[in-house]
Parts: structure tokens; sequence; C-alpha cells
């Protein structure tokens, strides 16, 4: 049977859609419908449970860590690690293979 | 309603018993939108828990227990929406993926003893799918909703939050679209009978 014959495409089409709609009525759910569903509440909540946990452990291990670096960072230490000397002395230190100390005059000179 | 404000709201707050009641009051229609949205009959259920699942978890957010019912559709609407994302992947129609129903009846029809009522049915339902997949799965679940399940533009217009003036272009867009993929079709099932009695 060919729908396009029965009128117009438009009223085939409602036809087509009307016939899907008779010849799918409401199933009715398994025995297993509420009981299957409740399993995956309680998996889904454990899951949602144990990735609570997870990050509630993370954010903790971050916050001490946090709180370490803090301290370290904060109490003042014995040996600083940075240099005090000026700039044309560590200049001066650096280049002391390139100036030679100057030969002591010789006594028979005099 | 199906079910009273009252029994909803104690659902919300996380009352399992009146959750239950919600579940048996509402399951019967949302098996059947969501049979005629993905046409698996074996996947149905499975698309159902879905639904249901995420309604226990997002229940919280529902601001008043009157607009549940477009909540639910909306939550059936992406639940099937998701499904019908992930069928098209695995598209290919190998034996071992063709849905129970479709399996049976091959071998039923193999046999010559498949029954008048049942090939009609799958006719009608292959016909509808051949015609649906001319548009997107977003476009097919609007039109089933509104075809098929002949609910109204105001009931859309909740449903997907969108005026209703862009629900009719997006509808009159998918209908023309699905029209002309009809035109094409060549012989369209023989279900005059059905039809018939149906006017």
């Amino acid at each position: 049977m060919n729908w396009k014959n029965e009128g117009d495409e438009n009223a085939a089409l409602d036809r087509l859609f009307h016939a899907y709609r008779e010849s799918c009525p409401d199933p009715d759910a398994s025995a297993n419908f509420m009981p299957e569903l409740w399993r995956r509440i309680e998996e889904r909540q454990r899951s949602i449970f144990f990735l609570g946990r997870w990050a509630r452990a993370f954010v903790t291990a971050a916050a001490l860590l946090t709180l370490g670096m803090a301290a370290y960072l904060y109490i003042p230490h014995g040996t600083s690690r940075f240099s005090v000397e000026s700039y044309v002395e560590a200049l001066a230190a650096g280049h002391a293979q390139d100036t030679p100390d100057l030969p002591e005059p010789a006594m028979d000179e005099l | 309603m199906l079910v009273d404000f009252e029994v909803i709201k104690r659902a919300q707050t996380g009352d399992g018993v009146a959750f239950n009641e919600v579940v048996l009051a509402y399951r019967k229609r949302t098996l059947g939108t969501i049979a005629r949205l993905i046409s698996r009959p074996e996947d149905v259920e499975d698309v159902a828990q879905e639904v249901f699942l995420r309604l226990y978890f997002s229940l919280d957010q529902l601001r008043t227990a009157e607009v549940f019912e477009p909540w639910l559709y909306r939550l059936t609407v992406n639940a099937a929406y998701d499904y019908l994302r992930k069928q098209r992947r695995r598209m290919e129609s190998r034996m071992s993926d063709l849905s129970e129903q479709q399996v049976m009846l091959a071998d039923a029809a193999a046999g010559g003893r498949v029954d008048h009522d049942v090939r009609q049915r799958r006719q009608v339902t292959e016909a509808v799918d051949a015609v649906l997949s001319a548009v997107s799965e977003a476009d097919r679940i609007l039109l089933t909703l509104k075809e098929v399940e002949g609910l109204s533009l105001k009931e859309l217009e909740k449903i997907y939050k969108v005026n209703e003036n862009a629900l009719k272009v997006r509808l009159f867009r998918a209908r023309q679209r699905v029209l002309k993929a009809f035109g094409e079709s060549g012989q369209a099932p023989s279900v005059k009978g059905t039809a018939k009695a149906e006017a």
C-alpha cells in the first residue's frame, strides 16, 4: 500500500505517526524494574560517597602541604642563601685569576 | 498530575517511600514515551531506569512540585537523546547487534510463522524509523513528542524552555525534512487497515 495515494503527503505522514502511536502502546515494567533501579541508586550513592571522601582527603593533604611550605619559608634560617657582598667585590673575586699579583721588587735592585 | 504535590515534596526530602510512589505512578507512561522515542524494546527499561536514577539525584533542584511533569519529560528526553547518540556510534547493523525483537521477527519471517499484526507493527516502526532518520536525534525526539506523543506547544515550551515561535520554526523545518524523506521513500508499509480503523 502506498501512503501517498491516500491524500496529500502531510495527511499521510500524520496517519503514519498515528499508526505508530497505536502500534507502540505503553509497555509494562518487568518485576525486576524497582529492585534494579534501587541497586543502581545505591551503587551511584556509594561511588559519590567514595569520590567525596577521596576529594576531602586530597583537599586536607593539599592544605597541610601548603601550611608546611608556608611555615618553612616564614621561619628565618641561620645561613642565608643570599650573598651580602657588593657587586664590585663579587666582580673582583670572580676575576682574581685574571689579575695576578705584582712580583715583589728584588732586594738587590735597592 | 499522577501524584499529589505532597508526595513529590516528601520525595525531595529523601523519603524513599515517596520516591517509590512517584516512580510507580509515572513508570508506565515514561516507559511508553521511551519505547516510542528509541524503538528498541529491550533497551527501554534500561533507559527508563536511567531517567528515574537522574530524577532521584536531581529532585532537590526542582523549585516547585508544580513543574514536576515537564521536569520528568526533560529528563526522559535527555536520557533518550544520550541513548540515541550512543546508538548512532555503533550503527553497523550486524546480526548480533539487532534488537531481540528484530532477531525474533527475522527468525519468524524465515520460518513463515510471523503473525500479521506483528508484521504490520514492524512495518510501521520501520517506516517511522526510516523517515525520522532524515533528521538529527534532537529533532527526532522533538517531532516524536509533538506528533506521536501528542504534546502541545505549551507543554513543549515548558520542557525545552524556549519560546513557542522558536519551537514552531524548528518543528516546521524538521517536519519538512521528514516529509521530503517520506516522499522519497517509495512504497510505504501496508498499514492501510490500521490507519482507517484509527480514522
